[in-house]
């Protein structure tokens, strides 16, 4: 049955090719942990993608309850945290594992940097993941002011200030971010939309140029 | 895979698309003969991959379930005792703002010059780095920059976290979310329900407005720093609902003595008049509606 | 890859009775892909399906009028209740149509009408009948329903208690049968 139907797609579609260059490729020895413990620093790449899989769910998941608004943004975290069952776990594994993802892919660009695999043919795609890198950060900076709190508010207070102090953009960039004079309605919607349109467009588009690279250029040979 | 098509091959497409027809059986190769430890990624080397995510996935879980996501209280710019602090990540760039040449005058040089250059050099390693060599010590200067780098940000970071420690000490402070889950655990233990901060707090309005002793607040300048509907404005406490806080003997020694910035009105007003105005102000309860 | 040809032809596959280590590997992997996905996503499903699996408070009763003030003629009463949706509280003013029937029973009909959700109004054309204003349909004292309408109107539950009446939740029409 599912053969058939896999047949009869593969058929049309050649399908066969895609994934079986995907599956067959071989991952040469001095990668895997298997035969060396220590290349478990290769396995930071992997994880840093896994855990940025459940951020991308549990942030889906999330905006089911959460409103960007500052009179019930603050309610609605409050309330699927602490009434919604399992909210504490989804919020935690969405809070936490955006400390997560920062230290694997901090000891993700360790491992590449140390072990020398950003040379050359390799220098596009670690651009790319510097790229992957920075809108990490903006996720996670657009991501504080989302529950509203004091710790939301005054953190990004400090940190659009840091952009205005950029010359002659700094102003439009802090008017851009803010929405207005202030920290408020419209900078909440804001942030909302950068953190959850924007952002993770951007970062799916990178992650999907820094596999194609990897799958193209192999991995960098042993040391 | 079926790419190899000899050139003199004739390809066969599947109907009028571009699809190629393709002839190669869906049988996986079987690599148990192969040679050497290589492996296929799917499904041997995943496997071991994903050894190691399950027992991250495992680890994290468990930390989500242990510890719940901070939470504080809602937001409230008017909030001057609130200490601000980014999250981990962003804390060495948040302390290297503090060191002079980097702040006031130079706050470009902060903002823009220090990080701009290194996050610039991280950027742009595979064209600076140059050379063949791969293993780190044959590369003593990249190296030494990143180790470099490495020690500043996590010193910087401990810097950072130790001044925002000493801070809350000195202030006999703890931070909101921590005082907000103490205070939820107290009122579960007490079996009362969860402290709710989203909830307006009734609003106590004046009752028997038309009391004498509103005359009297009035001239005793009570209104001047209360506000004229006795709200309250700044840092001042409103009057209204004050019957909850304080009652009839507590507010006549406030009234009389004065206490923190209220200054005491035994030389403006009688003993009768702060009795009377005590036991009008003793009634201004919420609940009172 | 590209031996794939050259390598199917040289090794036919060989026919084994028992599980080859890669089928063995194949199924591994796919338990511990259940696993990952499962522990990952399965709170998040009870956390999405939660409000089907809240249990249902009944609304209280609201205390809305004198009994005395009920005639045989309807008429609206609007009462508020409380409610709470998630994080958001409010008090919406419903409103009930409220009279007596022939045995002195008091009964409080829905004004949502139940052919399309219009509100109906009673006597609103001089029949002494229930009339929606959108298309027509009309219903007798009792809420049955005349025209255009599939239902009779609901009713509130009702209560009498120390000479006030008191409105429960909606429920469909019982007292037509």
């Amino acid at each position: 049955m599912f053969k058939s139907v896999y047949n009869w797609i593969d058929e049309r579609l050649d399908i066969t090719p895609l994934w079986r260059d995907v599956a067959d490729h071989e991952v040469p020895e001095h990668v895997n942990p298997a035969h060396h413990f220590s290349a478990f620093v290769y396995c930071f790449g992997g994880l840093t993608f896994f855990i940025t899989v459940i951020q991308i769910l549990s942030g889906m998941f999330l905006t089911m309850y959460y409103v960007p608004d500052i009179i019930n943004a603050y309610a609605s975290v409050d309330y699927l945290q602490h009434q919604v069952a399992f909210g504490q776990i989804v919020r935690g594994m969405h809070h936490f594992g955006a400390s997560l993802v920062i230290v694997m892919m901090f000891l993700h660009t360790l491992r590449v940097f140390f072990t020398g695999s950003y040379k050359a043919p390799r220098e596009m795609n670690w651009v790319v993941g510097m790229l992957i890198f920075f809108i990490m950060l903006g996720l996670g900076f657009t991501g504080y002011l989302l529950p509203w709190d004091n710790k939301a508010y005054y953190a990004t207070k400090v940190g659009v200030e840091i952009a205005a102090s950029v010359p002659v953009l700094g102003p439009y960039i802090a008017d851009f971010l803010y929405g207005g004079d202030i920290v408020g309605a419209q900078t909440l919607t804001r942030f909302f939309a950068i953190h959850v349109f924007f952002l993770p467009g951007a970062l799916i588009a990178m992650l999907a140029a820094h596999f194609i690279m990897i799958r193209r250029q192999g991995i960098s040979g042993p040391l | 895979m079926a790419h190899g098509h000899k050139s003199n091959e004739k390809v066969v497409y599947v109907g009028d698309s571009r699809v190629k027809r393709s002839n190669h059986p869906n049988i996986p190769p079987d690599y148990t003969s192969f040679p050497g430890k290589s492996e296929a990624f799917i499904p041997n080397f995943l496997l071991k991959e994903w050894m190691v995510g399950c027992v991250v996935l495992v680890g994290f879980l468990v930390w989500t379930i242990a510890e719940p996501a901070p939470l504080g209280y809602p937001a409230d710019p008017t909030n001057a005792a609130f200490i601000p602090m980014p999250d981990w990540y962003f804390l060495f760039l948040y302390q290297f703002l503090k060191y002079p040449y980097v702040s006031q005058d130079y706050i470009l040089l902060g903002t823009l010059g220090v990080p701009g250059v290194m996050f610039g050099a991280l950027m742009l390693a595979p064209f600076l780095d140059t050379g063949k060599e791969r293993r780190f010590y044959r590369r003593p200067i990249a190296s030494s920059l990143m180790f470099l780098s490495l020690i500043a940000c996590i010193y910087l970071t401990i810097v950072s976290w130790d001044h925002y420690q000493h801070t809350l000490e000195a202030n006999g402070q703890i931070p909101e979310h921590h005082e907000r889950e103490e205070k939820a655990r107290e009122a579960a233990e007490a079996g009362e329900e969860r402290p709710n901060y989203t909830k307006p707090a009734p609003v106590a309005s004046l009752v028997d407005a038309d009391d004498p002793a509103m005359e009297i607040a009035k001239q005793a300048n009570c209104v001047s720093c209360h506000a004229a509907d006795l709200k309250g404005q700044g840092s001042v406490p409103a009057l209204t609902g004050i019957g909850d806080r304080l009652d009839k003997d507590q507010l006549v020694d406030v009234i009389t003595n004065g206490r923190g910035g209220m200054p005491q009105f035994k030389d403006q007003l009688s003993a009768e008049e702060i009795d009377q105005l005590a036991t009008w102000l003793s009634k201004q309860k919420v609940a009172a509606e | 890859m590209s031996n794939h040809e050259q390598h199917d032809s040289a090794h036919k596959p060989v026919q084994r009775k028992e599980m080859s280590r890669r089928q063995f590997l194949s199924y591994t992997l796919g338990g511990t892909t259940a696993f990952m996905m499962g522990g990952a996503v399965l709170p998040m499903v009870r956390f999405a399906v939660d409000p089907l699996l809240v249990k249902k408070t009944g609304s209280n009763f609201v205390k809305v009028v004198e009994e005395s003030k009920i005639t045989d003629e309807p008429q609206e009463f609007k009462f508020k209740i409380h409610q709470v949706d998630g994080w958001y509280e409010s008090d919406p003013e419903l409103s009930a149509w409220i009279s007596k029937d022939a045995n002195n029973n008091i009964f409080a009909l829905s004004p949502v009408c139940k052919h399309l959700g219009c509100t109906i109004a009673w006597n609103a054309k001089g029949k002494n009948e229930y009339d929606c204003p959108c298309h027509d349909a009309r219903y007798t004292k009792d809420g049955k329903n005349l025209a255009v309408a599939p239902k009779p109107l609901d009713e509130y539950e009702v209560k009498v208690e120390d000479g006030f009446v008191y409105v429960g939740p909606v429920r469909p029409n019982t007292r037509l049968g």
